[in-house]
């Protein structure tokens, strides 16, 4: 599984990162959302989906793994 | 002087979305400001209605139509907007900025607030929610308000713009009066001082830069190298200062008040103080719960929305409380699940100007918990509580929470 952050929706709420810090940061420029490892190791997949379902501005979703999807 | 701004007569109104509702006015009784809310909803009135008080606005009670409201600024802006009607009023840095201009502060702020700076205030917010709860956990009682809410968050603004902990009963008499006074006069006055204030700070944190939010704001520079004009300076300064007081002292007053009541509630939060994931899951649902800010938006332009007609310089208010229970979003939302999974509660806003601060915020609150749970044993309501301690408003609250625990037998050799 992978996760993608739409950063013109991300408005730095960072609930992403109180929910997965081993996936999600903020950087520290725009406070925005910094993807740390954009192929989700198996035992954090749930808590990056909840992450997900958690973003107020629908900026974030999973895709398959592999390179091609999801770069749209 | 010609007004820009004014909302003009409510002829564009069909009279089935008309309410009579005083959003200001808390009626006698009532002990929690938000249910004037609530109420509404469980009346039954239209999702987008107008009321005449308070200079005329628009109230959208859907969470869909706030969420909208917030997002679309090239409808509903931020640019004078206040309910009733006062011009010319400050132009709060970047509250009161339209993207894209409003992204120049945005973006100076942001990095300041985010949870890797957070974490570094952490010691210092514990320390100072330590020290005032232990002025009076011995006391058996205290009036949560005056001894906790208020000075916590105006004591965390002293740290943050490096003033000096005796500044404290100045910038709480200053923020009493903005907040709470309804004398025009009073208020006048009250705001000029408050400028006067960040105008000296600013100006000694330019010849002396210090470790602080203060200097990072003065010493930034715009794209040309350049200062930020003085007038921004200090309208960003005034932003922080309201923005994080009022808001975190009524949250956090809401916040005791449900644990007094609930000491299940209480006994939740006692058993995860080793848990932060499941502490600020409990937190999360209590601000979704406890939203105390309804905020302010003003039309661009005469159009139409959802089918309704809005005239340019309409007034809308959203009210975050009502937004966080909308049955479409949440799953059993007047329940107080403090393990709710999914919780995209509109306390902070969303979009653009979604709360710089709510990292903060939701660590002063959990730091203070944490704090008070370590020092007090289970706690209620005292049995007098003064009267008309309740107000509404753009912030929601109260003026007084008396609260009282027992205190363990007094030490022998005492
Ligand atoms: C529980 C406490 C708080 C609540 C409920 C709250 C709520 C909000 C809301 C709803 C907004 C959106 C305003 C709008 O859309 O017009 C906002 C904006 C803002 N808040 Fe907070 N806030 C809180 C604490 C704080 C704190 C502690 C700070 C201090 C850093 C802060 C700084 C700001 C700033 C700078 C903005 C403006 C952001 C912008 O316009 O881009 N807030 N807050
Ligand atoms: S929760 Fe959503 S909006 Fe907030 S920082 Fe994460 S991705 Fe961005």
């Amino acid at each position: 599984m992978r996760v993608i952050a739409n950063h013109a929706l991300c408005q730095g709420h960072a609930r992403c990162e109180d929910l997965c810090p081993e996936v999600f940061a903020t950087d520290a420029v725009e406070g925005k959302v910094v993807i740390v490892q954009e192929e989700v190791p198996a035992a954090l997949e749930d808590k990056v989906r909840l992450a997900v379902r958690n973003c107020p501005e629908g900026a974030l979703r999973v895709a398959k793994s592999g390179p091609a999807e999801g770069a749209a | 002087m010609t007004l820009l701004f004014q909302p003009s007569p409510p002829d564009h109104v069909p009279p089935e979305r008309m309410v009579d509702f005083d959003m200001f006015h808390i009626p006698e009784g009532v002990s929690d400001p938000a249910e004037i809310w609530h109420d509404l909803v469980r009346r039954g009135v239209p999702d987008i209605f107008y009321t005449p008080h308070n200079g005329g606005h628009w109230v959208f009670l859907r969470y869909e139509d706030i969420v909208e409201a917030y997002r679309d600024h090239s409808v509903f802006s931020t640019y004078q907007t206040p309910v009733p009607p006062i011009e010319p009023f400050p132009v709060v840095q970047p509250q009161g900025v339209d993207p894209p201009a409003h992204n120049v502060f945005r973006r100076l702020l942001a990095p300041m607030f985010t949870p890797t700076a957070v974490r570094g205030m952490m010691g210092e917010l514990e320390r100072r929610a330590a020290v005032l709860i232990d002025g009076f956990a011995e006391r058996g009682a205290c009036d949560f308000i005056t001894d906790f809410a208020e000075r916590y968050p105006t004591g965390t603004f002293l740290y943050l713009f490096g003033l000096p902990e005796e500044r404290l009963d100045a910038f709480l008499a200053l923020a009493n009066t903005f907040f709470r006074s309804t004398d025009p006069a009073a208020r006048a006055q009250n705001i000029g001082e408050i400028y006067a204030v960040l105008d000296q700070l600013f100006r000694e944190k330019k010849r002396n830069p210090g470790n602080d939010i203060a200097t990072q704001i003065v010493m930034a520079r715009d794209e040309n190298g350049a200062q930020h004009p003085w007038e921004d300076i200090l309208n960003c300064g005034f932003l922080l200062f309201v923005a994080g007081l009022d808001t975190v002292t009524n949250t956090m007053a809401y916040i005791w008040r449900y644990l007094a009541t609930t000491p299940a509630a209480q006994k939740h939060f006692r058993d995860r103080l080793d848990d932060p994931d499941g502490f600020l899951r409990g937190i999360e649902e209590l601000m979704r719960i406890n939203a105390v800010s309804n905020l302010f938006r003003r039309v661009t332009h005469d159009c139409e929305y959802r089918g309704v007609q809005f005239r340019r310089n309409d007034r809308v208010v959203l009210p975050n409380t009502v937004a966080n229970r909308d049955p479409r979003v949440f799953k059993a939302p007047q329940v107080i699940d403090l393990d709710r999974e999914v919780n995209v509660h509109l306390t902070f806003g969303v979009g653009p100007h979604r709360c710089i601060g709510s990292v903060l915020a939701k660590r002063e609150v959990m730091v203070s918990l944490q704090q008070w749970l370590r020092r007090i044993p289970e706690f209620k309501l005292a049995d007098e509580q003064p009267a008309g301690s309740v107000f509404g408003g753009s912030v929601m609250g109260f003026t007084a929470l008396r609260l009282q625990w027992e205190v363990a037998a007094k030490r022998a050799a005492a």
